[in-house]
């Protein structure tokens, strides 16, 4: 009985949030990407920055042009706050992109991604490559906040919508989670001791996560992340770093990597087909789901372009970037 | 007068050793140096920054505004000369602003030696080109260094402007605490647990530019004096283990064109500047130097350049932060994980035999051990040997990159990372262990690696090279005997990079490779259990090449390949040496203590563990670099 309400309750949830969405929710597709393809002879990318996709299908220039910036994070309440993921630091924008500031001194480097706590911008979480990093003044002032991590080098941080004291960050030892707002650190005991390169929480079931690991394939959590298992056999070696659940649908996930292109589930992760044909590398280092295209799902390979499709992968159509090292796509929320 | 003691204590037994064998020559042939009296060095030195400045103005295309550095700019703003060409070429340089913290330093040099000469226009252009170029920070020492080198000088200069004035939006007092928190903190690392990019031939230009730029300019005299210490610094542990120039033994990071030719080395144009040495060729570097007014104390010209007595020189580095697979062996220092280096060198008047651990100790570039001999410019007057490595591991230990596109990415600047030719690199399957002039190497190379091979550069300039049937390969490279006893066979293969050349990268990396590397050899072993021996000796000390042969055929050698591969081996001087690959070498039966090893521990050096105490030694003087008190202390012992 107890199982049942649950689950009522979890479609309930997910329900609100969707139709929420849908008129709440204006939000612009972004890459952060370095330019590498054309580069020769150099240890420098030709370009790099965030990029927006704009109605026109275009991608424009969006913030400083800064090398290495990996993620681009807005405050869901407050638009107009912005921060960018920068091998320089955290910088922030109040003025929706006008002007920007770097937060963070020396001391904060090679950030690749930023959580802003949806009860108070004040909080926010940074993952990098030297440990999680704090604020609890909307970027004033950051700490370190690794208490608990063996292993520091971070790379993707979530926190949990529903208990903004829990957070799940992605290292070099694992998955860890913290219940006291990223002071303390705690491994999650089902989670290998690998890299974990991206997680993602489906928007349309908050139960499950997926996340993308280095020579450990994917990982599943059907229970709001506290637990993880393996799926997706044929990438169980694999190191996959794209991960994305659709908000439209809650059965919808997808997956890419190394070698290995982009496999979708249409049964929440219990099986999982190849939709790699049509891309010209099986490379693909970025995925994401478009919220403004219900089903539309998004891939960046290494280098040879960015695509989507409407079809779950049987079809895939030229989304531009040609020559992009991608480091995350994802979604700015704009004003209403 | 302990530190004294361990000078003569050393020099003495070594020459007993040396003596013991070769009693006839040994002593009568060192080379002798007269110190010049410091107004010599002085007046020599002012000479010679005279003619770096003269150089730098005559050699302006002025009536060629797309021709000449800014550096170039700034000698020209100093002595106010060709000052439209100056001011043209400030603006077309920077169309677009390119090369982030390598930008910045030039530009800074600009700014200060332009203070008197910029008019409105060219100030308001600068200013312009500090709010909208955003400078990445880049992901070495080096780049911070010169990026907070950078944005102190500049904001130093308009220090109540807002963050409306600079790219990053913070004010220039924020910025000048930001940049000089983190350059002092770069040097309480260094003089606490070593540097991090220790030791390049090439890289050591690239510090020593900022730190010239700190010194000339900061305004605030404590930090200045401060940067002014760690430039002597930096410059004692280049002149320590240099010989005319050339920067002998392990190197943290070296470039393919520069380690088979190591003239071409950028700091062999400071060795010139500075200390005398070589010939001039163009650095701009020297400009910097000359234009800051630094003088460096006399007493480092000394310690370049006396080579009367060989010496054995040890030293504690560190590698480059490791943000992902720091390893068992690593400590943290402030947050960030590191592994201590063990710098081993023996610096004779005709050579330099120098050698760190082994182990994948830097990214990409290191040079496991070398020797280098007294040769003229241009020549290839250099022997090393390395196992050819490269893996994800690897960069992913010092790249933010992702494991799949680290190596690749690597490879578009390093043309060479990722070949079994390379000629630098560290492996984690290679022990280097150094006792003198006398270097045994092991590797345990397992099935999957990257490139299953070791080899050793012979050089073109080697003469006599004979494989003798005893298993000892022998050569001459100017005047040192050379003897190398392989413990697998191997073969001969030409040092070619052709099909390398032609994926298309390379730059200044390989540059003229081909005519760099004609007629050089690898001698390249395919057993992935293996070692060899080096034993080198100056050819003053035997009566002849016939006599060294003979010598190093009668040393006691044991080896053993399987299932490890070690070495027991009696050198030169009559030390036994023993390593087993993975386990702690010994001389004489007594474990080699890497545990006790000091920041500098030599003849003109001696510098504590955690003591930030730096003190230089050559004969009656002392100069003492005390980070403690921010104080250089000058002194000159009594003479008895």
């Amino acid at each position: 009985m107890k199982t049942l309400f649950s689950f009522f309750f979890i479609l309930l949830f997910s329900a609100v949030e969707l139709t929420a969405e849908k008129t709440e929710e204006r939000v612009q597709m972004f890459a952060a990407l370095s330019m590498t393809k054309a580069q020769e002879s150099s240890s420098v990318p030709t370009d790099a920055g965030v990029f927006l996709y704009n109605n026109e299908g275009q991608w424009t220039r969006f913030g400083p042009k800064i090398i290495n910036i990996a993620s681009a994070t807005a405050d869901s309440r407050n638009p107009d706050t912005i921060y960018l993921a920068c091998g320089n630091g955290i910088s922030r924008s109040r003025d929706g992109g006008k002007t920007w500031r770097m937060t963070t001194g020396w001391e904060v480097s090679d950030v690749k991604t930023i959580a802003i706590d949806p009860t108070d911008q004040n909080n926010v979480y940074a993952a990098t490559a030297w440990g999680v990093w704090l604020t609890r003044d909307g970027g004033e002032s950051w700490v370190e906040a690794t208490t608990g991590l063996p292993k520091k080098y971070s790379r993707t941080i979530l926190l949990d919508p529903s208990d903004p004291n829990r957070l799940l960050v992605g290292t070099e030892g694992g998955i860890y989670v913290s219940h006291d707002k990223a002071q303390t650190w705690k491994h999650v005991p089902t989670s290998p001791e690998t890299t974990v390169f991206r997680i993602k929480q489906s928007k349309a079931n908050p139960n499950l996560w997926i996340a993308g690991t280095h020579k450990n394939g994917v990982l599943l959590s059907t229970d709001n992340g506290k637990t993880w298992a393996s799926t997706a056999p044929t990438l169980r070696k694999a190191n996959i770093y794209g991960v994305a659940a659709d908000s439209s649908n809650a059965t919808h996930l997808a997956a890419s990597g190394w070698g290995v292109g982009v496999s979708i589930s249409i049964d929440s992760g219990k099986t999982w087909i190849d939709r790699s044909e049509g891309l010209p590398s099986p490379h693909v280092l970025a995925l994401v789901f478009d919220q403004n295209h219900p089903g539309r799902l998004w891939a960046s390979t290494f280098e040879e372009g960015t695509f989507y499709t409407d079809d779950l992968g049987l079809t895939w159509y030229e989304g531009g970037i040609y020559g992009a090292y991608v480091w995350d796509l994802g979604f700015l929320p704009q004003k209403p | 007068m302990p530190f004294f003691s361990v000078f003569r204590h050393r020099v003495s037994a070594t020459l007993f050793t040396t003596c013991l064998v070769f009693p006839l020559t040994s002593v009568a042939q060192q080379p002798s140096y007269l110190p010049p009296d410091s107004g010599e060095i002085l007046s020599q030195y002012r000479e010679r920054c005279d003619y770096v400045l003269s150089q730098a103005v005559t050699t302006t295309s002025s009536f060629d505004e797309t021709q000449g550095d800014l550096f170039g700019v700034a000698a020209n703003l100093d002595r106010k000369t060709n000052l439209e060409w100056a001011r043209k070429r400030l603006r077309t340089f920077n169309e677009p602003p390119t090369g982030n913290m390598f930008w910045m330093i030039p530009m800074v040099l600009i700014m200060q030696t332009g203070r008197d000469t910029l008019n409105d226009d060219d100030w308001a252009y600068i200013r312009k080109l500090w709010k909208t170029y955003y400078p990445y920070r880049g992901d070495t020492e080096n780049h911070w260094l010169m990026y907070y080198t950078g944005q102190y000088l500049a904001a130093e200069m308009f220090p109540d402007d807002g963050p409306e004035h600079w790219f990053n939006g913070k004010s220039s007092a924020e910025n000048m605490d930001e940049a000089r928190s983190y350059i002092e903190d770069w040097i309480d690392i260094t003089i606490s647990h070593g540097q991090g990019e220790f030791d390049s031939p090439n890289y050591a230009d690239v510090y020593i530019r900022p730190l010239l730029l700190l010194t000339g300019w900061v305004k605030d005299p404590s930090f200045r004096h401060k940067a002014r210490m760690i430039l002597d610094y930096i410059l004692l542990d280049y002149a320590v283990e240099s010989l005319d120039g050339f920067y002998g033994g392990a190197h943290s990071r070296v470039y393919p064109r520069h380690v088979i030719v190591p003239s071409l080395n950028a700091i062999n144009p400071l060795g010139w500047l500075f200390f005398g040495q070589g010939e001039y060729r163009y650095n701009a570097t020297h400009i910097i130097a000359v234009l800051s007014g630094y003088t460096p104390p006399t007493i480092l010209f000394h310690i370049a350049n006396d080579r009367t007595k060989p010496y054995i020189q040890r030293e504690l580095k560190r590698t480059r932060w490791r943000l992902r697979n720091a390893g068992p062996n690593s400590f943290e220092v402030k947050g960030k994980r590191t592994v201590p280096v063990y710098k081993y060198s023996y610096v004779d008047s005709d050579f330099i035999l120098g050698s760190c651990q082994g182990g994948l100790l830097q990214p990409i570039q290191q040079q496991t051990w070398s020797l280098i001999w007294r040769g003229p410019t241009g020549s290839s007057n250099t022997f090393f040997g390395l196992q050819p490595h490269s893996s994800p591991f690897e960069g992913s230990m010092y790249f933010g990159e992702d494991p799949d596109t680290v190596t690749d990415l690597i490879a578009r600047s390093k043309v060479d990372y990722d070949s079994e030719d390379k000629l630098q690199g560290g492996s984690p399957y290679e022990q280097v262990f150094q006792h003198e002039t006398a270097l045994i190497a092991l590797y345990d190379i397992p099935k999957d690696a990257r490139f299953p091979l070791i080899h050793t550069f012979f050089s073109r300039d080697l003469k006599q090279r004979e494989e003798d049937s005893s298993g000892w390969i022998f050569a001459q490279g100017g005047p040192v005997y050379i003897a190398y006893r392989p413990f697998a066979p191997g073969e001969w293969k030409p040092v070619d990079w052709t099909g390398l050349l032609k994926s298309g990268a390379g730059g200044f990396v390989s540059t003229g490779f081909a005519a760099l590397s004609e007629g050089s050899q690898s001698y390249a072993s395919y057993e992935r259990q293996n070692g060899y021996i080096v034993q080198i000796a100056p050819s003053r000390e035997h009566d002849s090449f016939e006599s060294f042969k003979t010598a190093v055929k009668a040393l006691p050698l044991e080896f053993s390949l399987s299932p490890t591969p070690s070495a027991t081996f009696t050198s030169l001087d009559g030390s036994e040496l023993q390593v087993s690959y993975g386990k702690p070498p010994s001389i004489n039966g007594n474990d080699v203590e890497y545990s006790s090893w000091k920041l500098f521990d030599g003849p003109f050096s001696q510098s504590e563990r955690g003591s930030k105490r730096l003190e230089m030694q050559y004969d009656r003087e002392r100069y003492i670099l005390d980070f403690n008190t921010v104080t250089i202390e000058e002194t000159i012992i009594p003479s008895r």
